[in-house]
């Protein structure tokens, strides 16, 4: 069925997708959830439903979208920029008027699990395409735990999408092409913590929806689960086995990343920190084992060692000095960071990345201030773009990606120059 | 190039730059040094202050002068001398007047508010504080705010700068009465 989709990418009109969604609306087969790794941790199995549910509720980081950063809780607001317009994360609170308080448990699970709600039908912006998942339990559960929140008077702010996606009905058609039942596997496994860490992962956590790149229509490419996507400024990497090994993940630094936000191969930011923020950091060990188990497979490939200087050092002096003169105080003069300030340089995952997208956009637009787990802390980094041009910035990221990333001196002025305008620097 | 932190392997690289109006340099600089310690040790400029040294309090603060006329603060403890190379640098020692012997002869309008509002007590911010607001008055002189904007622009312009002796007010209340009374800053101003 998604090699179906996928041809379908030349543009060829709403017609032949018509088409193809009849042809195919049969092609849906049976949820393939498997139930005995559905719902909360050992720990909570015999908590209340409303404590479950808070349990799920933050597995599945609905906060991520539904609170905004100054408003209430679950009231929605928050703003999800995309290729076809903006959406905004939507009112959950059980306000009778402007929140969900209407909706039944049955109809809180086909939004979850069908993107349909008593009114319309929602856009996979709401992540029902990985909710779909999700067991009756579960939902049942997070139900209950937003039905005990304070119900907040707050209108939702309408999507504003580009024609012809400002038409909701096409979503019956995009559903029928793309809703799949369950998401394609990036790693192999078996066990029991690997099936959860899927649960977990592909259905609460709904990674894939950064994670994995999107087709023309903004569909999950199924043919390439978790090998990364740019949806906003700060690309979600590839974490697929192979891409997590390639950067020296090990499980263990994994789990420590979603408990505190930080490895030692950096810290979270971008979209990547209200997940932690919001989500990861209140999950307990074993489920945090049981997603590193997931997305590194039962046998994980080993980590890959940082390469020795892939260049002459003699080529990157000029990126040495501007490293020097302003990096090299909070980040160390060898790469190796300092505590409570500033990520090591060396063995950066997004200095290990073949692609510069993320280490230019840091070194261009800075990363504000952030707390982490306890009283973890990490410093402002201002952005450069008023004080590096780019040929500065070019050999500065030259430089640290051939002597601490291992990865070739190939970063272009023009890299530079086209992430410089498309931030409006 | 040697990666070696031994004190007789530093490899240095000659520097010049103008500070306070005088060209200094070229001379040799470890490669790695911080602004901040070539100012203290090399040039015994001692006014700029080493707080927090990771570029949080603000203490150090030199202004870069750019080449179009602007100016802007630049933390001296995490940037490297080699950052100014061939740029004009001011620091604390070069804001009030001096005669030709080097002794201070008026001082400049804002450190003459800050002692009239009896901004600071221990002082260990004030050359940042200083500079800071130097900037914003110069800032204020290519482009006068409206008055109603003046407070915000003011807090905006200090906010990063910390005082533990918690002089906030009275450097915010300094800052303001320089911009009020001095013509051109303030649009609208009465």
């Amino acid at each position: 069925m998604m090699n179906a989709a996928r041809h379908l990418k030349t543009r060829s009109g709403l017609l032949l997708i018509v088409v193809g969604a009849a042809l195919l609306a049969a092609c849906h087969n049976q949820d393939a959830t498997n139930p005995a790794a559905t719902g909360v941790p050992a720990a909570l199995k015999s908590a209340d439903l409303v404590a479950r549910g808070r349990y799920l509720v933050r597995a599945a980081d609905c906060a991520a979208c539904h609170t905004a950063a100054t408003g209430a809780a679950f009231a929605g607001g928050v703003e999800l920029a995309s290729p076809f317009g903006k959406f905004y994360g939507t009112n959950i609170t059980p306000d009778k008027d402007y929140g969900i308080g209407k909706w039944s448990a049955e109809e809180f699970y086909a939004a979850l699990h069908d993107g349909v709600t008593p009114d319309k039908h929602l856009y996979s912006a709401m992540p029902y395409t990985s909710y779909r998942g999700m067991s009756r339990a579960d939902s049942d559960a997070i139900y209950a735990y937003l039905m005990q929140q304070k119900p907040i008077k707050l209108a939702n702010q309408e999507v504003e999408l580009k024609f012809p996606y400002n038409m909701r009905f096409g979503v019956r058609f995009w559903n029928m092409l793309f809703l799949q039942n369950s998401l394609p596997d990036a790693s192999a496994g078996q066990s029991a913590e690997w099936q959860r860490g899927r649960y977990l992962s592909n259905v609460m956590g709904h990674c894939a929806e950064c994670h994995t790149p999107r087709g023309m229509l903004g569909q999950l490419d199924s043919a390439s689960p978790l090998k990364g996507a740019a949806l906003s400024r700060v690309v979600a990497p590839e974490i697929t086995p192979a891409g997590l090994a390639s950067a020296g993940w090990t499980a263990q630094d994994l789990q420590v990343f979603f408990a505190t936000g930080m490895a030692p191969q950096g810290s979270a930011y971008g979209e990547m920190y209200p997940v932690v923020h919001l989500s990861t950091q209140y999950l307990v060990k074993e489920d945090l084992t049981a997603i590193s188990t997931y997305l590194m497979g039962d046998k994980p490939l080993p980590p890959q060692a940082l390469p020795a200087a892939t260049v002459d050092a003699g080529k990157l002096v000029a990126g040495r000095q501007v490293y020097l003169a302003v990096c090299a105080g909070c980040h160390g003069r060898e790469g190796e960071g300092k505590p409570h300030v500033a990520v090591a340089m060396k063995g950066n995952s997004s200095v290990r990345n073949a692609d510069p997208h993320n280490l230019l956009v840091a070194t261009l637009d800075g990363i504000g201030e952030q707390q982490f787990a306890g009283t973890e802390r990490m410093q402002g980094m201002p952005g450069f773009a008023s004080s590096l041009n780019d040929r500065d910035i070019m050999q500065l990221a030259n430089f640290l990606r051939a002597s601490w990333g291992g990865q070739p001196d190939n970063v272009t002025m023009e890299q530079v120059g086209k992430l410089r305008d498309s931030a409006g620097h | 190039m040697s990666a070696s932190q031994s004190a007789s392997q530093i490899s240095t690289q000659d520097l010049s730059l103008t500070i306070n109006g005088k060209q200094v340099g070229p001379m040799p600089v470890p490669e790695g040094l911080m602004m901040i310690d070539f100012l203290h040790e090399y040039l015994a400029l001692t006014g700029s202050r080493l707080g927090c040294g990771q570029g949080v309090c603000h203490a150090c603060v030199v202004i870069l002068d750019k080449p179009d006329g602007s100016s802007e603060e630049v933390r001296s403890c995490i940037t490297g001398a080699h950052f100014f190379k061939g740029k004009k640098v001011r620091t604390i020692e070069g804001i009030a007047q001096r005669d030709d012997k080097g002794e201070v002869t008026a001082l400049s309008p804002i450190q003459q508010k800050f002692l009239e509002h009896f901004s600071f007590q221990c002082g260990y911010c004030t050359p940042g504080f200083v500079n800071a607001a130097t900037v914003l008055l110069e800032k204020l002189k290519r482009a006068p705010v409206a008055r109603d904007k003046l407070e915000d622009t003011i807090t905006e312009a200090l906010n990063d700068h910390i005082c533990r002796c918690t002089g906030y007010v009275r450097y915010f209340e300094a800052v303001k009465d320089v911009a009020l009374n001095t013509p051109g800053l303030v649009k609208d101003a009465k």
